[in-house]
């Protein structure tokens, strides 16, 4: 299995997390499974949303972007395609740059810890490392 | 195309190292020849079961989020009213409804570690009053039966009582340790001298369901969305609060209660059996 095929399914277990979160949100679901009960006070939280969005539907779409990304990365046609080792890099850094900010809010300001974003936290770390390794090991183009 | 060479016939080389046929290095007609050969299979399969294990979970999540909110009942039997369980005068300044589910680990937290002085200090100098109102939340397995077993208490005038001990035993009867937690809810009816067939007959019938899910209820037209959360005058505060974050509510509370009183909620069930045995 290739890098790219590992972030691809990393990422799909990533869209069904923040499906459920985001459904959680939106009412669809009444209570969420977590033993804490730090889940409910980090969603209904002032935090819980970012630009007029959710951030678990914002964390639907980035897990969406990559899952599409990596995926299109293992085709036959773009699997020499350095711009998928680069927005890979480029969504992952950024995913890890955002759960590092809600982790930090999780600790010090909501002072309540959500499993399930801890998961998707632990989830875009890894797929980082993945596309960092991905990134090095990615095909150049080199003048004739 | 060439092997090594890419779709705009620049030629790509693999590898940190950027060295054709250096460590590590595979020309791009390689990299296709692999995922050419390459059985894809398990990985469709894979992503196949997680996609599959995703729909499960949040399709049995919306099931029982759906099954616990219906329940089937006698049509001629009067809607409960949300009383929840009170202690404390009636006519104190300020009320502190707490919506709690006794099987939760903040709630336990709040009733051992901070209830006690908000009775001592506030509801036994008649500062404030405190109403428990059931949340049980789907979460908790045992929690159902816990809520059964205090309100059974409740029936023979010991709520309190039997509320204190079941959080305090929390971890003998909570649903990761037992899937039979009447027989801790059984050994405090005991020590509590309740009358024991009484409290077992009461407890199996469920007799009090409808009560319990009144309060729940009540907790969701309130927009509860965890627990524990109180209701302290206006303001609805999520999360086990302290002792010193009670007061500064009830404070600001009772300031606002003098200047325009509000009608505290109907009835009082937890008193109909007569007043709680002072703390000690």
């Amino acid at each position: 299995m290739t890098k790219r095929m590992i972030i691809a399914a990393l990422a799909l277990g990533g869209v069904g997390l923040a499906t459920y979160l985001a459904m959680y949100k939106l009412g669809m679901i009444g209570t969420i499974a977590c033993g804490t009960g730090g889940c409910e006070t980090v969603q209904m939280s002032k935090w819980a949303t970012f630009l007029g969005l959710p951030v678990a539907v914002w964390g639907v779409f980035f897990y969406v972007a990559l899952f599409l990304v990596a995926l299109l990365g293992t085709m036959e046609r773009w699997v020499d395609a350095p711009w998928v080792s680069h927005a890979l890099l480029g969504l992952t850094g950024w995913g890890v740059v955002f759960s590092a900010w809600l982790t930090y809010l999780e600790l010090y300001v909501i002072n309540a810890i959500c499993r399930f974003c801890v998961v998707s936290a632990i989830l875009v770390a890894v797929t980082f490392l993945v596309s960092v390794f991905e990134w090095r090991a990615r095909p150049r183009v080199a003048e004739s | 195309m060439d092997a090594g060479r890419g779709r705009s016939g620049q030629q790509i080389k693999q590898g940190a190292k950027g060295a054709p046929g250096g460590k590590g290095a595979h020309s791009a007609g390689a990299r296709k020849a692999a995922v050419r050969s390459t059985d894809r299979k398990p990985f469709y399969l894979l992503l196949g079961a997680i996609a599959l294990a995703a729909v499960v979970f949040i399709g049995w999540q919306m099931s029982q989020s759906k099954s616990s909110g219906v329940i089937t009942i006698d049509a001629s039997t009067p809607v409960p009213e949300a009383t929840g369980y009170l202690i404390g005068a009636a006519t104190a300044p300020v009320e502190i409804m707490e919506f709690a589910d006794f099987e939760c680990p903040a709630c336990g937290s709040f009733a051992t570690l901070t209830e006690p002085d908000v009775r001592k200090r506030l509801v036994e100098t008649g500062q404030a009053r405190f109403r428990f109102m059931d949340f049980p939340l789907n979460i908790h397995k045992n929690t159902w039966d816990a809520s059964f077993a205090a309100a059974c208490a409740n029936e023979q005038g010991k709520f309190w009582e039997m509320h204190d001990r079941i959080f305090a035993t929390q971890d003998q009867w909570n649903g990761l340790v037992t899937n039979k937690p009447k027989a801790t809810f059984s050994r405090l009816a005991r020590e509590l001298a309740l009358n024991e067939g009484q409290w077992e007959e009461c407890y199996d019938s469920q007799k009090y369901k409808l009560n319990i899910e009144a309060n729940r209820r009540e907790g969701e037209r309130r927009l509860v969305g965890s627990t524990p959360t109180f209701l302290i005058g206006d303001k609805l505060v999520p999360g086990a609060l302290g002792y010193d974050q009670v007061k500064a509510y009830v404070d600001s509370a009772a300031a606002k209660a003098a200047l325009s009183p509000v009608m505290p909620l109907g009835g009082d069930t937890a008193l109909k059996k007569g007043p709680p045995p002072p703390k000690k």
